[in-house]
């Protein structure tokens, strides 16, 4: 005869742990750790590259991807250290994998951890990865109705980034809906527009990144 | 993809949980999940029944609780049950969700291997 058991366990205590464990170290080390989330070709590696390129800040990237090692290469040609995860068709990345990578990373010279997570504008939000701060970051292109269609990303985010505004020159998008429904959403947001190419916005980034830096030493 | 990496951790704990307490099999599990989980039900189910192939929860059936999401008002406390991001009562958008993100696993059924006569049987349910 089966016989009933009862678990009462979370599925996700283990990772969370982990998470827990990872901020704190990094607290104890000084690091901060951010984790870029958006969809599929929003820009996310376009804006590492920007930002790895003429900062003070000593950076390493953990890149997610379901395969391929592109992204960690792209990094690789700016002279900053990148670990590439690959998650084998998993849509998010998880904090034992995020542990696993800062193991491969030498974070004694190392004042900001940036993970991309896989490019998908929903589950990536749901995972703790021990970092300080999710940043959603959605491309132009997209168009204005994200943040209601999946808020859940912007409800946690520490910013918003608006990327790739050079192209409103071609593509309307309704800027007040945007940011009105990302301040109804998350009125704490810090709230950016960036062009990675063109360099607008840069300025304001590297400033969000330096203050969350003074705040977390 | 992501029901079946999440069915992956449920088959790693579980199956980690049937060696540890020497069950035969277990013939059903019983989850906990918020809607904020994206969890389709139906696809869940299908995940698992692959995955859990040649594990001890092979065959077994998958139960779902859905769990609403619940929300509360950080300015002025009022509380609610739906999907909403700010206040019905004073409009404020400083609110948290209390409930929505369980994953959790409520029980098993299981089936015990027969308990050998010369020792103590390893069977124990973790003193819960
Ligand atoms: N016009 C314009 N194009 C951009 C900008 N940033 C990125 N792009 C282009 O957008 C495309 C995708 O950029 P990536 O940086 O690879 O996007 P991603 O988010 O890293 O993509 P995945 O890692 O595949 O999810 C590339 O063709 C970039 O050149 C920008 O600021 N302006
Ligand atoms: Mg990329
Ligand atoms: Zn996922
Ligand atoms: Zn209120």
């Amino acid at each position: 005869m089966p016989r009933r058991i009862s678990i009462r366990q979370s599925v996700m205590a283990a990772d969370e742990k982990i998470a827990n464990r990872l901020r704190r170290d990094l607290k104890d080390r000084g690091i901060l750790m951010v984790n870029l989330i958006g969809s599929p070709g929003a820009g996310k590696t376009t804006l590492l590259e920007s930002t790895l390129a003429g900062t003070d800040l000593r950076s390493a990237v953990i890149e997610g991807d379901i395969a391929t090692s592109r992204d960690a290469e792209r990094i690789a040609r700016t002279g900053t250290q990148a670990v590439q995860i690959n998650t084998h068709g998993g849509c998010h990345l998880e904090a034992h994998l995020v542990e696993k990578a800062l193991e491969e990373l030498a974070l004694d010279k190392v004042d900001i951890v940036f993970i991309e997570n896989v490019g998908n504008l929903v589950c990536p939000a749901e995972f703790d990865l021990g970092e300080d701060y999710k940043v959603a970051v959605c491309s132009l292109p997209e168009g204005p109705d994200k943040p209601l269609k999946y808020p859940h990303l912007f409800c946690e985010a520490g910013a918003v980034l608006l990327t790739k505004i050079d192209l409103n020159k071609h593509i309307p998008f309704d800027r007040e809906l945007f940011w009105g429904d990302v301040s109804r959403l998350n009125p704490n947001a810090k709230k950016i527009e960036i062009s990675a190419t063109a360099g607008d916005g840069m300025q304001e980034w590297k400033a969000l990144l330096s203050r969350w830096l003074g705040e977390k030493r | 993809m992501h029901e079946l990496s999440l069915v992956k951790s449920i088959i790693d704990l579980l199956a980690d949980h049937a060696e540890k307490n020497g069950w035969h099999r277990v013939s059903r599990v019983t989850l906990r999940i918020g809607r904020m989980r994206q969890v389709i039900p139906d696809v869940m189910k299908f995940s698992f029944s692959v995955a859990a192939e040649g594990t001890a929860l092979e065959g077994a059936e998958l139960e779902i609780i859905e769990l609403p999401l619940a929300g509360r008002c950080r300015a002025c406390g009022y509380a609610w049950e739906e999907e909403l991001f700010s206040c019905p009562k004073c409009g404020s958008s400083d609110s948290e969700i209390t409930h929505g993100m369980e994953l959790d696993i409520d029980s098993v059924e299981v089936e015990d291997q027969d308990a050998p006569k010369d020792k103590h049987s390893p069977i124990c349910n973790g003193g819960r």
